[in-house]
């Protein structure tokens, strides 16, 4: 069994800003796996494939859309490791 | 950022190594002594702001967001930025002033060895903030006026903006900090230029940027209150002849463009008619060492949930979440094949722009332009205002450095 200790679960919301986010993967070839490309902002799955069309079409052979917010994240670097977590803007 | 100042009348400033590499021919102190490798980071430290402005491209709201990076979460991402050796950390927002913890990010900045910098709408500064934030380390504070009283707080839907501006602008000349004017020119606001220019003169302002209207965030919605291309050029051609008056009078304003190189191309034109073939030569060597259009490269933005942007107002597009994978691995990751042809974009330019005599030292210009109007990153920005016969033309000037 491998060691998941190590890694945590990165919390983040939907990383909107303020539109919704959408994980963008490409395959370049037929022959290679799919890459991770960045996010776009979208209000919906068609939206989100037309913008990332736009971007990859010429560099494209598949392209998958998914949530932001559904990706389960776990890594064993984090940004948020100790110190101060309170909210920072002034009312 | 193409300086005016610099390129027409020979003005001297701190960003001469990092914008041209022309740090040893300058007399002023410099940011960097060779031309930076490494992108400026802009970074939307928050999306709240005191003000709602219809141009804003980071879509601002009134309104606190979730997602916003914590005290310790914005420090270690300062230290991976630090780290990665990128040369500025430009704190903008939002309205970064409404963040309690700014002048601890900014001197947590400075002492990692960023170069802290600020991007605000003025109306929070007060006495004691600018000394604060001077105290902390801040290197420069670039300060949002968009036109006349009237004009400005229409655009900032708050009555009273362009006074309290001034005023944060007073209290940071008050406090010793280098302060300068932001100013983005669309329809509604060009007749003002030279007002406001006159005005903050007398107030003390030495530095003003001038910034074409990119289509990010709400500047995507108002893009009918962009200027036509003919009247861009007439606003840009102003802004040299005002700057020229000025150096004239032995006032030496820095006068600066941001977001439209075929301001560029412009520029060596105008120099040649101006000065001559010596002068124009001059500045096109400059602006070639400047390297035209910075997306992907030279500039890069952080937005307050930890997406990574091409530029400042590409906000529609992340190359990855530093929440995820520190910065410096996302921005050199040429394994993104768009973020390799930004910075190959000779390559895959269109139309006009693949055979512009001034391809060099501009690089198509906006690829957000360009994408948000024909989906074509790589098409022609939409705001060139250069004529076919510049394009198409053989200014004696051009090709002598590349050759």
């Amino acid at each position: 069994m491998g060691d998941n200790s190590r890694r945590s679960k990165v919390e983040c919301d939907e990383r909107g800003n303020p539109r919704s986010q959408w994980e963008v993967f490409v395959r370049q070839r037929e022959s290679e796996p799919m890459c991770h490309v960045g996010s776009v902002a979208a209000d919906s799955e068609p939206a989100a494939y037309e913008h990332a069309s736009h971007l990859f079409d010429r560099y494209a052979v598949d392209v998958w859309i998914c949530p932001a917010a559904e990706v389960g994240r776990y890594s064993a670097r984090t940004l948020s490791a100790g110190g101060d977590e309170s909210r920072v803007s002034e009312p | 950022m193409i300086s005016i100042s610099k390129l027409l009348c020979n003005l001297d400033a701190e960003g001469d190594g990092l914008r041209y590499d022309a740090a040893s021919e300058s007399s002023k102190p410099q940011i960097a002594d060779e031309k930076q490798r490494k992108p400026v980071v802009v970074w939307n430290a928050t999306r709240r702001c005191n003000l709602y402005c219809s141009h804003c491209y980071a879509a601002a709201e009134t309104t606190p967001a979730t997602g916003e990076f914590t005290t310790a979460e914005a420090k270690r991402f300062l230290d991976e930025l630090a780290d990665y050796g990128a040369p500025v950390i430009l704190f903008s927002g939002g309205e970064p002033l409404v963040r309690s913890d700014l002048v601890e990010l900014v001197a947590h900045a400075a002492d990692r060895g960023l170069r802290p910098v600020l991007s605000s709408n003025g109306t929070l500064l007060t006495p004691e903030k600018a000394t604060a934030l001077r105290d902390a380390g801040l290197e420069y504070a670039g300060i949002s006026v968009d036109g006349l009283p009237e004009r400005n707080d229409r655009f900032r839907g708050h009555d009273g903006a362009f006074d309290a501006a001034v005023s944060g602008i007073e209290h940071c000349l008050d406090a010793g900090l280098k302060t300068g004017l932001r100013y983005t020119i669309t329809e509604a606001n060009a007749a003002d230029l030279e007002g406001v220019v006159d005005l903050l003169v007398d107030v003390g302002v030495d530095r003003f940027c001038f910034y074409h209207l990119d289509y990010g965030g709400r500047g995507g919605e108002i893009i009918d209150a962009d200027l036509s291309p003919s009247a861009k050029r007439e606003a840009v051609s102003r802004l040299c002849d005002l700057t020229l008056d000025y150096h004239d009078r032995g006032e030496e304003i820095e006068t600066l463009l941001v977001g439209n190189y075929a301001d560029a191309a412009f520029l060596v034109e105008y120099a040649l008619e101006t000065f001559g073939e010596e002068r124009a030569r001059a500045v096109y060597e400059y602006l070639e060492r400047n390297g035209g259009d910075p997306t992907g490269e030279r500039i890069a933005d952080v937005d307050y949930q930890g997406n990574v942007h091409p530029n400042q107002f590409w906000q529609g597009y992340s190359l990855g979440n530093v929440r995820d994978r520190p910065f410096g691995d996302i921005w050199e990751d040429e394994s993104n094949p768009l973020l390799s042809a930004l910075r190959n974009r000779e390559s895959h330019l269109t139309g006009r722009c693949s055979r512009c005599q001034y391809q060099s030292i501009c690089r198509g210009g906006s690829p957000l332009r360009a994408a948000t109007t024909s989906g074509d990153p790589f098409a022609p920005d939409p705001q060139c205002y250069l004529t076919d016969e510049e394009v198409d033309g053989a200014n004696p000037v051009v090709g002598d450095v590349a050759d």
